[in-house]
């Protein structure tokens, strides 16, 4: 199991998905203040890519950049699909249409995650 | 290093909060949209408008939002022709409101939905957090 990276690549997206459900928190509940710009965070391709190519230290003496660990966080301004006269880009529809994704894919993750569980536990448990 | 469901839920009562202070302002302004002056010229109850503004959370870098402020409106009263009332001036004009019904109940709508919004977001938060939860749950 260990070449998949499979508990490691779905606690990574899990991560991701949090982060994003807190950006879409902090849209919906500006939907009201004026000049407030719509935010999302950077796809989570690029966030998988980007700890893909990261090098292995293999002495305490290498440098690595960094980007192994920490949850893709880099927040985008998004194309919104209208903006008001006050300069609000928030939509609530496009807001709640994220928020569904987020939570369908995190049940996704978490149900994948809980079969392989259950593997694992039923080959250890005879 | 903070958990980012935490913070949607922190966010999103932060949301249901300046959404409830709105409606108390609408409801006084309706509750108030007849209330004139007691005495001759005087004026009556001026409408109150909220505003929001985005506050960055220091510990957690998260946009929420408060109330920036309650402003009064400063458009004209309506005025009305009635002679006797208790607030009538000299040529019998008493000033009323400058509420409108309609507006207040319009924008009463809009708070509803995104208070109903941020409540969706909370909601979602908790079902993720205890989806996290439920794969340490024996089956």
């Amino acid at each position: 199991m260990t070449p998949v990276h499979l508990f490691n690549v779905i606690s990574q997206h899990n991560r991701w998905l949090s982060a994003r459900q807190a950006t879409i928190a902090g849209n919906i509940a500006n939907a009201n203040t004026p000049g407030h710009k719509a935010l999302d965070v950077a796809p989570f391709e690029m966030a998988l890519e980007s700890a893909r190519l990261a090098m292995t230290a293999t002495s305490p003496a290498h440098m690595t950049t960094g980007s192994a660990d920490t949850p893709a966080t880099a927040v985008r301004n998004e194309e919104p699909w209208e903006i008001t006269h006050s300069g609000n880009s928030v939509s609530l529809e496009q807001e709640l249409i994220k928020a569904g994704d987020v939570n369908r894919a995190y049940r996704l993750n978490t149900g994948v995650l809980k079969a392989f569980q259950r593997m694992i536990l039923a080959s250890a448990k005879v | 290093m903070f958990d980012p469901l935490q913070v949607s839920l922190k966010v999103g009562a932060s949301g249901l909060e300046a959404q409830s202070k709105r409606l108390r302002v609408l409801s006084e302004n309706l509750a108030n949209a007849q209330s004139t002056g007691k005495t001759p010229g005087a004026d009556p109850y001026t409408r109150k408008t909220v505003s929001f503004e985005s506050e960055v959370d220091e510990a957690t870098g998260a946009s929420l939002v408060k109330v920036a402020g309650i402003d009064r409106q400063r458009s004209p009263y309506r005025i009305e022709h009635s002679p006797g009332h208790p607030a009538a001036d000299a040529k019998g004009f008493v000033k009323l409101p400058n509420v409108d019904i309609m507006v207040e109940i319009a924008d009463m709508r809009e708070a509803n939905r995104s208070y109903e919004a941020n409540l969706q977001v909370i909601k979602q938060a908790r079902e993720m957090v205890a989806m996290t939860i439920d794969l340490l749950r024996s089956t």
